[in-house]
């Protein structure tokens, strides 16, 4: 049974899982098994090193990275756009070197760019559902239910190329509605909506998440990871630095505090320094445009250290505050003890 | 009944790529060719020649530079795809890289035949009388099949090998150039040409789909046709061979 069995098929079969998805990636099998995934696009450096993970059915996985980490590597490999150096995989069972089109039938992709036949939104669903072959009369009954459930029925005779980027993603996600999915890959769909499209992006996924879909989404923005994902990678650099469910995740850094501190321009470079210097191995500094990040097990201490930095450097101190442990920590120190080894 | 993936994706091609410019260009350009040159040429060959000598010769050969706008077709929409992202979303879809490819070069002839066919309408349009036998009207549709191919492959190349628009359309404006008036699509070869000029002729596939639509066409067809269709058919096998290896290999736009 695939989610779209669910969607447009018989009620009977639906088995909603309110609980939340984890409830299924706990007991479902794996539909993406990858074992020591490599991948170099000009043989000299590697996109991917040694990539290794499950998922399982009705689970959302998450591949959290900033840009150039190595998750659109991972995707097009996955939904065997690209064949990986080294390593082997199976996508629902399948090997992707042998049974490509076979595995592309099931699963749907949600690219990082935009991808649009000429022609209207209605257009491009019927062209969808004929490409996929589904038949002529469940193409339309499909594609009637899409447009209503992602709010595109006043905009069906518009081209797609016209539409706003909000439009265009709410499309591009239900387009790949139109055809039996048991996969989902959504690589950075939110890239450029508003904070409320962006939502009902994500709501739209869940849905079908309490259906039974599987979902890879790949982002960089951490708090739609935390909403959507039961699982998370970190990966930084082709490597997957931490994986676990985004709960444990969190509570290993349970009773850790991020301080974000913030000083004056001039004197930013010599106060990181000292402060860098001054942080013992129970404090990771990470720093950014905006300021730095300081991640600790014994905020008290760090918070009176970073005074006291201040003081000897003779630097004022712009923004200084400290907040709950959140998937960002997670990753900020992740990605900086990489960093720093 | 479902249709094979080839077919979706040629009915893919024609849904998506047959707007109105595209339509305008691909028949439009070739029947004023034959209007103007048509005519203006007709009028300084001397008195006493028939008013429709030229038209009968240049008819077969505007039909034959359709081959070279079918190839322009199948360049384009993989130009396009690539353009639009529909590259990389069709081929994380249930085809292999060879159906999509084929698709293209199925349209494309499909368009030069097609092509072929509103030429010889407008030219019994112009001329009152046209004749072709069986065999030619056989001999005809081979050569444009061939010779669509061949374009189509040309153009495959340029786009999978080209990396900017502007580059692409200029290259491409160059080679329809060339290879139109480098031709026997509107004069016959003259021994009176330049060594280069007449070299070049011999070299363009085209010259030789113009020769064998145009014996076709006039029911002339001789051992020479079969010996330029077997070059012809040869010279579109490496096309075609490069064209593929050269797709394959870009990692057309997702690399």
């Amino acid at each position: 049974m695939r989610c779209t069995d669910y969607l447009f098929g018989d009620e009977s079969h639906f088995h909603p899982n309110l609980s939340g998805a984890s409830q299924a990636a706990d007991t479902g099998a794996a539909v993406i098994h990858v074992d020591g995934l490599k991948h170099t696009y000009d043989g000299k450096n590697y996109a991917l090193k040694d990539v290794s993970f499950e998922v399982k059915k009705g689970e959302v996985f998450g591949l959290l990275g900033k840009n150039g980490a190595g998750k659109s590597t991972l995707i097009k490999i996955l939904t065997t756009l690209i064949r990986p150096s080294e390593g082997s995989m199976t996508i629902l069972g399948m090997d992707p070197s042998k049974d490509g089109p076979r595995i592309r039938k099931r699963i749907g992709v949600v690219q990082q760019d935009e991808s649009f036949d000429f022609t209207t939104v209605q257009g491009n669903f019927d062209l969808y559902g004929m490409l996929w072959s589904v038949p002529t009369g469940e193409r339309t009954r499909r594609r009637e239910e899409l447009l209503k459930k992602f709010g595109l029925e006043d905009i069906r005779k518009k081209r797609a190329f016209d539409l706003s980027g909000g439009q265009k993603r709410r499309v591009q996600v239900a387009r790949e509605m139109m055809h039996d999915v048991d996969i989902l890959f959504l690589d950075e769909p939110t890239v450029g909506l508003d904070v409320i499209m962006r939502r009902q992006l994500l709501d739209f996924v869940r849905e079908d998440v309490r259906k039974g879909l599987t979902v890879v989404f790949t982002t960089h923005n951490l708090e739609e990871a935390d909403y959507l994902c039961d699982r998370v990678a970190v990966i930084d650099s082709g490597r997957i630095l931490v994986m676990d469910t985004v709960e444990n995740l969190k509570n290993l850094y349970r009773g850790k505090k991020t301080i974000e501190v913030m000083v004056e321009e001039s004197g930013t470079e010599r106060f990181y320094q000292a402060l860098g210097s001054a942080l013992g191995a129970h404090a990771t500094l990470s720093q950014g445009t905006e300021g730095a990040h300081v991640l600790s097990d014994n905020p008290k201490e760090t918070l009176a250290l970073i005074l006291n930095v201040a003081r000897e450097t003779g630097v004022q101190i712009e923004w200084l505050s400290v907040r709950k442990d959140t998937l960002e920590d997670v990753f900020i120190d992740s990605v900086s003890r990489e960093g720093s080894e | 009944m479902e249709l094979p993936n080839l077919l979706k994706l040629v009915y893919r091609n024609i849904k998506v790529n047959t707007d109105y410019g595209t339509l305008i260009i691909l028949i439009g350009l070739p029947a004023l060719y034959l209007v103007f040159f048509g005519f203006g040429f007709q009028a300084l060959i001397p008195a006493g020649s028939s008013a429709s000598t030229y038209l009968s010769f240049l008819t077969p050969g505007i039909m034959a530079f359709q081959t070279v706008m079918a190839g322009t077709v199948g360049g384009s929409m993989l130009w396009a795809d690539r353009r639009w992202g529909m590259l990389a979303q069709l081929l994380v879809g249930p085809f292999t890289r060879l159906q999509y490819l084929l698709g293209i070069m199925l349209t494309s002839v499909m368009f030069g035949l097609a092509g072929a066919a509103v030429m010889l309408v407008g030219a019994y349009l112009l001329i009152g009388t046209i004749s072709i036998s069986v065999v030619g009207a056989l001999v005809i549709v081979a050569a444009i099949l061939v010779g669509s191919i061949f374009f189509g492959s040309l153009m495959l190349l340029l786009s999978a090998l080209v990396k900017s628009n502007n580059a692409y359309n200029s290259v491409q404006v160059l080679i329809i150039f060339v290879v139109n008036f480098a031709s026997t699509v509107f004069y016959p070869l003259s021994p009176k040409l330049p060594v280069i000029l007449q070299a070049l002729f011999r070299v363009n596939p085209l010259t030789y789909v113009a020769n064998v639509v145009r014996d076709g066409y006039a029911g002339t067809m001789a051992i020479g046709d079969a010996y330029q269709m077997a070059g012809l058919i040869a010279v579109t096998v490496v096309f075609l061979f490069l064209s593929v290896r050269s797709y394959m290999r870009s990692g057309v736009s997702f690399s």
